[in-house]
């Protein structure tokens, strides 16, 4: 009964401090703006999706209705030049619930034979750079660095105020226990707090249909804001226990909130800076540039046995008996062959990321925030990694068309409908 | 106020938390401009290598003709200014190569951000994270009860009863306080002073004393809100309180929800639309009436008139040099439109939200940190200007060597390397006048408010 009369002041306090239901209103209206703005993100890129898909299918059709009027069956070089291929990144049904890094990265490509992952287009939307410096209000955000202030607004004078009017001891007489009865109005901020947010959650999980679809991730996000909240709940319960007077207890929260969310952070960014500074990616310019062009001066014989050692079945094919490289299949071979080069600069490129990431990765014991954030971005698809991931089904496209059109062409292929159709497959596989 | 404000600050160095947590800050000051500097001297370090590996391939290319040297390309490294130590701005977010080639304008790519897992959400621990987020809650600290105290302890009545009025002792409380972030501030700008002063020259000292100065009437702004709002509401917990919202709306709301907003109102094309408008022009002519094939056919009628001669055969230069640059200034003009129209709006972006320094100080204060450290997007599009310049220059060169003929090993070695010409402060001062007229705003408004309301506070 007593526990029931202490959430019910709390409650009657609650309603009746305007400031902090101001504060708990800028919040939900703070989410509400931050949901409503992933929600025109996700539309904007399934748009931009959408967009391109049509304009495929529009070249896909062109295509389609030269073969019904040809007389003479084209070879695969005229054909699979003209299969649009793209390779698209679409957003997930959470998104909503967290933009994560998605703004670093380009999330559609057109991909054609010169094509690499860390081509031009593959850097973030055109955006305003001093607004992503500022970021967005997400919803991630909105949990991982807002939700706590909301949680020092709401509790720095738990006990601090009775203490401020020195009616503290009038308190112990009544309830007993000082840390039971903090304890219990706590708990009313929490339950607040997580039945707000887990609305939030629930809303866009239902209009986003990704219920069934997406149930673990949703429960994994769940347990993550549960430990979190309850993560910043323990370190406030202790600092109002053992400290004495709203101010100083104001004060010491607000320093917990300072060195989890910005200090700790800041420190590992700037010492993973340090460590790893910014590459430059020279082995990739070099295997985009100079090495490209050596490539281009080599003799026909040194090209066949470049090419040989990355598709050697070539040499069952029926170009390959003859003596010489056709000129129309020689870029063709050029082309894989730098697209060789290129995945091996690559390789380097994401080892040495990587080391970065197991850098950062090592620091979450004491910066919990940042694997707070990174998780949460993991389970929406938008993190470091998933963008890895969409980068390897470019890669892996790319090494399709380059395998088809080398391999097409040195059989001699005589291309049907029923071929085109399989091609369109083939290149397409990675699309849906 | 000589005597008050001298007993202010004995009354804080005896306070021995205050000492504490003023020893941290300066410790901490030290330690990250320091460590700022280390970070930008191996960024310097690294970018100079790539750069001197991208040349030794450009002395070392097997040219075949000048066209083909356009195609091999040149990359433009954005620059690391000696301010970046203190505020990194949108570098950490920008990328820092342009491959600058014929035929076509690059993005700048490879940012810093999209080579690891998010980190940090308020940038590295720089000496601009700390003056900007956690300087100004010490000071807050410090001040919300400056005034309550006093008048709670009876300090306040025995002080105008020897004669000081409230106006002296609230302003003498300001500028104590102040005092101490002014010192904090000469910390960090004294050992970035100390460690890079080689590399000073009169622009970067005009920079580093207008950080200074954006900085110090931030904190001035901030106290004298403080200590406003502590006179205003008499209870010190209300007067926290209240500066606290204000802080977080201010750092860590407004500038978010501002850009947002300022990105909604004029809004930018996706890279997919941009792209089909430029590639739209380059094929079907600028004014969507100039083919490409008919000014081709006006350009060899016109250059058959030039030289006096009656086929492309009998020029006694090079048809598909001149042809390459004709081509080329067209594309440059449909570089201009389109990305003339973007940074255009990229810029009006900017200018609206500079105007959010009229009800959050902290944007202004932002914008000038970012600007005084050259890293701000003004200075990025000029990067961006400069390295197309740049590119025009060159492949204007390698057409007209491959028009005129005659090159060799030495034409290409003579070719030199993008170099960036940081433009002076002064000159793009007008861009941030705003920002200063805000900043100066606030704190006029604030000090006539203090001013007034010392007047009408009665202390009984």
């Amino acid at each position: 009964m007593r526990v029931f009369n202490i959430l019910f002041y709390e409650f009657n306090h609650f309603r009746r401090s305007s400031a902090k239901v101001l504060t708990y209103l800028i919040f939900v209206f703070a989410c509400i703006y931050s949901i409503y703005s992933g929600f025109e993100l996700q539309n904007q890129q399934q748009t931009t999706i959408e967009t391109i898909k049509n304009e495929q299918k529009k070249e896909i059709l062109l295509v389609s209705k030269f073969f019904q009027n040809m007389s003479v069956l084209p070879g695969p070089l005229d054909v699979l030049g003209y299969i649009p291929t793209y390779a698209t990144k679409h957003p997930s049904p959470l998104l909503p619930l967290g933009i994560g890094q998605s703004e670093q990265y380009g999330y559609y490509k057109k991909i054609t034979n010169w094509s690499s992952t860390y081509d031009n287009d593959m850097v973030e939307e055109i955006a305003n750079p001093e607004r992503l410096v500022n970021g967005n209000i997400d919803f991630s955000f909105l949990i991982i660095f807002l939700l706590p202030i909301l949680l020092i607004i709401f509790t720095y004078n738990i006990r601090g105020f009775e203490q401020d009017m020195r009616f503290d001891k009038l308190i112990e007489i009544q309830y007993g226990s000082i840390s039971k009865w903090i304890l219990i109005r706590f708990i009313f901020y929490i339950t607040l707090l997580l039945l707000t947010v887990l609305c939030f959650m629930f809303f866009v999980v239902i209009v986003n249909d990704a219920f069934f679809s997406h149930i673990s991730e949703i429960k994994s996000l769940i347990f993550l804001l549960l430990i979190y909240v309850l993560f910043f709940t323990t370190i406030f319960y202790f600092i109002v226990l053992k400290s004495y007077g709203s101010s100083a207890i104001a004060f010491k929260m607000i320093s917990v909130w300072l060195i989890l969310c910005v200090i700790i952070p800041g420190t590992v960014h700037q010492f993973a800076s340090i460590i790893y500074p910014t590459h430059y990616m020279t082995d990739y310019l070099d295997s985009n540039r100079k090495e490209s062009y050596e490539i281009f001066d080599l003799p026909t014989d040194s090209l066949y046995v470049s090419l040989l050692s990355i598709y050697p079945d070539l040499s069952q094919t029926k170009h390959a008996k003859e003596n010489n490289i056709n000129n129309d299949y020689r870029r063709n071979a050029l082309s894989a062959i730098i697209n060789h080069m290129n995945k091996s600069a690559i390789n380097n490129i994401e080892k040495q990321n990587e080391l970065k990431n197991q850098l950062i990765c090592s620091s979450y014991w004491f910066n919990p925030v940042s694997f707070i954030q990174n998780k949460w971005n993991n389970y929406i698809n938008t993190d470091y990694y998933s963008y890895q991931e969409y980068r390897s089904e470019i890669q892996k496209i790319l090494d399709t068309k380059l395998s088809l059109l080398n391999f097409e062409s040195w059989n001699e292929t005589e291309v049907t409908m029923v071929v085109y159709e399989d091609y369109l497959k083939q290149l397409n596989a990675f699309m849906e | 106020m000589k005597h008050i404000l001298f007993n202010e600050l004995i009354g804080l160095f005896r306070n021995r938390l205050f000492m504490i947590l003023l020893g941290v800050f300066s410790i901490s000051l030290v330690l990250t401009t320091y460590f700022g500097i280390i970070h930008n001297n191996k960024q310097i370090l690294s970018q100079n290598d790539a750069k001197e590996h991208i040349r030794e391939q450009w002395d070392e290319m097997n040219h075949t003709n000048p066209h083909n040297a356009a195609h091999f390309g040149s990359y433009a490294f954005k620059p690391i200014t000696i301010l970046n130590s203190i505020d990194e701005g949108i570098n950490g977010i920008t990328g820092n190569v342009i491959r600058l080639e014929g035929h076509r304008q690059n993005d700048v790519m490879f940012s810093e951000a999209s080579q690891s897992l998010l980190i940090s959400n308020f940038g590295k621990l720089k000496p601009s994270l700390l003056l900007q987020f956690i300087i100004p809650l010490f000071l807050i600290f410090l001040a919300f009860n400056s005034y309550s105290s006093e008048r709670e302890s009876g300090r306040l009545k025995l002080l105008l009863i020897q004669g000081s009025s409230l106006n002296k002792i609230i302003f003498s409380k300001i500028i104590a306080i102040w005092s101490i972030g002014l010192t904090l501030l000469l910390i960090t700008t004294f050992i970035q002073f100390i460690f890079t002063n080689s590399l000073f020259n009169i622009d970067i000292l005009i920079r580093l004393i207008l950080l200074f100065l954006s900085y110090s009437l931030y904190y001035l702004i901030l106290i004298s809100l403080t200590v406003f709002l502590s006179l205003l509401f008499k209870n010190s917990t209300s007067a926290l309180s209240l500066t606290l919202v204000l802080w977080v709306m201010w750092v860590v709301f407004l500038p978010k929800i501002f850009g947002n907003t300022v990105e909604k109102i004029n809004p930018l094309p996706t890279r997919v639309e941009f792209q089909n408008n430029m590639d739209n022009d380059r094929s079907k002519g600028i004014d969507g009436h100039n083919p490409s094939n008919e000014r081709k056919d006006e350009l060899i009628k016109s250059t058959l008139i030039q030289y006096g001669v009656n086929s492309l055969s009998d020029l006694p230069v090079n048809f598909r040099g001149i042809l390459m640059q004709a081509d080329e200034e067209y594309g440059n003009s449909v570089w201009d439109k389109h990305f003339g129209a973007l940074y255009l709006q990229l810029t009006n972006q900017k200018n609206i939200y500079q105007f959010t320094g009229l009800i959050n100080p902290f944007a202004s204060l932002q914008s000038l940190s970012m600007a005084t450290a050259g890293s701000d997007m003004f200075h990025h599009l000029n990067f961006l200007s400069q390295a197309e310049y740049y590119r025009r220059d060159l492949i204007e060169l390698l057409n007209n060597k491959w028009r005129d003929g005659d090159w060799d090993e030495n034409f290409y070695k003579s070719i030199k390397d993008f170099h960036y010409n940081s433009p002076s402060f002064l000159s793009f001062f007008w861009k941030y006048i705003l920002d200063f007229v805000f900043l100066f705003l606030w704190s006029i408004i604030l000090v006539v408010l203090l001013k007034y309301l010392t007047k009408k506070t009665s202390i009984v």
